[in-house]
This record gives C-alpha cells, sequence and structure tokens, in this order.
C-alpha cells in the first residue's frame, strides 16, 4: 500500500495547491489510503492549473469556487473509486467509479474499464463498461466507447465512436438509476462519514516509475 | 449516386417511425454506426437503443470462409444478447456490403435476436451498378428524409440484389413494402417471422 500511496500523492502536481481535497491528511474519518507525513509535490509538464485550497479543515461556502480533482495521465487505479466531487480521469482505471452526486469526465487520454456512476458524465476518451448518469452523459466526438448507457438525457456528437445500448425509456433510466445509487450508498455507507472527497478503496496500484 | 444534401425521401422510414407508439417501449438495433441524430429521433419514444456499427465487421464477415465459425463471428459483432427481442432493426445500406453467406448467416442472428413481427429497414442499391466502397452515414430526420454522407470516394461494384435475392438470402422474413426512392436505391420493409430464441 505505501507504494500505491507514495505514487497517489505524485499526482498532485496536476493540483498546486497546499492541500488537496482527494487525499487531505486533515480530513476527519476514515480513507483507505493515508497521505505520508511529508510530501514534495512533483514537477510535470502536463500540469494543469488547479485552485489553490483553503488550509485548514474549513467548510467549502457556497461562493467558493468549485474543485476539481484529476487523475493525471500517468496514473492506473484498480479498484473502486468512488468521490464527492467532480473528477476529471486522464489516466486508467479498472474497477467502478461512483460519483452519485458530481460530474465525472472521461478525458481525451483516459482509459476506463469499469462501471461508472455519476450525476453527469463527460466521456472524451476511451471507455468499457456500463455507465449510469443520473442527470446526463454526453459522448463527445473524441469519445471511444464501448457499453451500455443509462441516462435520461444523452447526446453524442458527430465523430464519437459508440458500440452498445442507451436506455431512453424513462421508466427504465429511473428504476435503474435508484437501484444503482441504493445499492452503492449501502456499500460506501460504513466509509461516508468524513472521509477524504475521493478515495480508491480496495486494491489501489500504481506505477511509480511513471508518475510525476 | 450522389448525396442529397437536402436528404432523401423515404417514405418506408417515415411509416416505421408512425407505426411507433409514444407509451409502447421497444428496442431498436441499428446495425450501423451510432448517430446523433438517431439517438434524438428515437429519443422521443420509449426505447432501448442499441448500436452494432457493423462497418468496422464487414470486412471479417466477408473474409470468414468457414461456414461453422461465420454465426458465432456474426453473433459477437452484435450487441449482447438481452431478454427482450428488438422491435425495429436499421440495416441502412449495409446489407448491400455483405456477400451472401455473411448476408444470410448475419440476418438470421439478427432474426434470432427479433420477434415475430419486427419490422427490419434496409437501403438496396437498384439501378446503378457501382456504389460508395464503405456505407454512407445516414442522418434521419423526424419527417422520415435520410440525409446521406458519403464516406469515401472510392467505389465497388454493387451486388444490386433483387427482392428474390432478398427472398432467399433473408429466409426468416418477409417483404412487406418495397419503395424505389430518387437516389436509385430501393428502400425495404421486411418483417421477421421467426420465433424469438430462448
Amino acid at each position: 500500500m505505501a507504494t500505491g500511496i507514495s505514487s497517489l500523492w505524485k499526482y498532485q502536481a496536476y493540483q498546486p495547491r497546499k492541500e488537496t481535497a482527494m487525499f487531505d491528511r486533515n480530513k476527519k474519518g476514515s480513507a483507505t489510503v493515508t497521505p505520508a507525513s511529508s510530501h514534495q509535490p512533483a514537477t510535470s509538464p502536463a500540469t494543469e492549473a488547479r485552485p489553490a485550497a483553503t488550509s485548514g479543515p474549513v467548510a467549502p461556502s457556497a461562493n467558493q469556487r468549485r474543485e476539481t480533482a484529476v487523475i493525471g495521465a500517468s496514473i492506473q487505479i484498480d479498484g473502486h473509486l468512488r468521490g464527492q466531487e467532480d473528477l476529471i480521469i486522464e489516466g486508467e482505471v479498472n474497477g467502478t467509479v461512483n460519483l452519485a452526486s458530481h460530474t465525472l469526465t472521461i478525458g481525451n487520454q483516459a482509459k476506463i474499464k469499469a462501471n461508472v456512476f455519476a450525476h453527469t458524465v463527460f466521456v472524451d476518451g476511451t471507455m468499457e463498461g456500463d455507465l449510469y448518469g443520473a442527470e446526463q452523459v454526453l459522448i463527445r466526438k473524441t469519445a471511444r466507447m464501448k457499453g451500455n448507457i443509462t441516462s435520461p438525457r444523452v447526446s453524442l456528437e458527430d465523430g464519437a465512436s459508440f458500440k452498445g445500448s442507451i436506455e431512453m425509456d424513462p421508466d427504465a433510466v429511473k428504476a435503474a438509476i435508484s437501484g444503482v445509487s441504493s445499492t452503492r450508498s449501502t456499500s460506501s455507507a460504513s466509509s461516508a462519514s468524513g472521509a477524504s472527497p475521493v478515495t480508491a478503496v480496495q486494491s489501489t496500484t500504481a506505477q511509480q516509475s511513471k508518475a510525476g | 449516386m450522389s448525396a442529397d444534401a437536402g436528404g432523401v425521401n423515404a417514405p418506408l422510414f417515415r411509416r416505421l417511425l408512425e407505426s411507433q407508439s409514444a407509451e409502447r417501449r421497444a428496442v431498436v438495433l441499428d446495425l450501423g454506426p451510432a448517430r446523433m441524430e438517431t439517438v434524438a429521433l428515437f429519443g422521443q419514444f420509449r426505447c432501448r437503443l442499441e448500436f452494432a456499427d457493423l462497418d468496422d465487421g464487414l470486412d471479417q464477415l466477408n473474409g470468414e470462409a468457414d461456414p461453422l465459425l461465420l454465426p458465432q463471428m456474426a453473433e459477437s459483432l452484435l450487441p449482447r444478447r438481452r431478454q427482450e427481442a428488438a422491435d425495429i432493426v436499421l440495416c441502412w445500406d449495409l446489407l448491400n456490403y455483405l456477400q451472401r453467406p455473411a448476408l444470410m448467416t448475419l440476418m438470421a442472428r439478427v432474426a434470432a435476436r427479433s420477434r415475430p413481427g419486427t419490422l427490419v429497414h434496409a437501403l438496396i442499391v437498384y439501378s446503378a451498378p457501382r456504389m460508395p466502397a464503405r456505407p454512407d452515414r445516414y442522418a434521419a430526420l423526424p419527417d422520415g428524409r435520410l440525409v446521406i454522407q458519403r464516406t469515401t470516394g472510392a467505389e465497388c461494384a454493387a451486388p444490386r440484389y433483387t427482392p428474390e435475392d432478398l427472398r432467399h438470402c433473408l429466409p426468416d422474413y418477409t417483404v412487406e413494402s418495397a419503395m424505389l426512392l430518387k437516389n436509385g436505391m430501393q428502400e425495404f420493409l421486411l418483417r421477421s417471422m421467426r420465433k424469438t430464441e430462448s
């Protein structure tokens, strides 16, 4: 796990802020991945500018600019990824992704082999799996997707490659989303309180050699 | 054949749309690539849309010489089988690009996923001896017109399947209606007669 932890910390290079929303040691509650006591944020040419977080465990105000976590292109995650903030994935994820009330962006460089559940999903990269969007799903022109989409609103841009099914029956969508939502809230209830906004649960691996 | 920017009037496609009820759930199997127009069009119905995107698999199907392996290959190119049978199958112009063994095998697999009475819509090259080397892309409009987008400038010989050819190659179907279109294609509406496989 220590190998995974130090590698995961390195992708904070994409978020130049003193404390990250993803693995914030000051946040209370259990977290499967515990950050190291000190770290040197690695620099990366692919760093994206991210808004700096406030220090200390301050509850975000309604006007505070929304922060988006990023999983960089060099990161690979195997397991269950869940969170309580918006997320951009540029790396590889195998397993499941659950951002029940937030927006997930599967970036241009991302390779996802997972079942995904989020409020809103934008797909720009490669994905194989079932996708549940409680609000909407947008498959962009650079997307290469194979799987099944269940969402009340689905858009497909010209040029997008999609093979699979799109469930558009409102009754079937409602039943499916409710079913998935209740299953996932049951499984995450035990670690919900004070947990880091985004956690990778169970087997989490990352390649150190590629990190940073 | 030339692409018509305003769209080709396709009366049988319009008839197919009009036969759909907004209240009754339907499963639509589209053998072509996923198109936003198709999603938008069928989004007004209570339906599940399945996209097979067979364009890339055509060469595979035509190239499979072993008749025992062909059904398996055809099945693997179609979306994962579910309990619900397809109510509508959209072939667009794909059938023109399948050689007879592949055509018979693929449509037998499609029939196995259909229920008795499933409607199949297809566009068959009729008058021109040559056709585009790859399938065109079709944007279906709500009024039943089809906007055709060429995907290649290259051409190849057109099989020009006759209704008799289709009856022979598609024994699980009856030709419900056929109509000649302005662009030289023949539009077919076929109905499945085969029982759904369990």
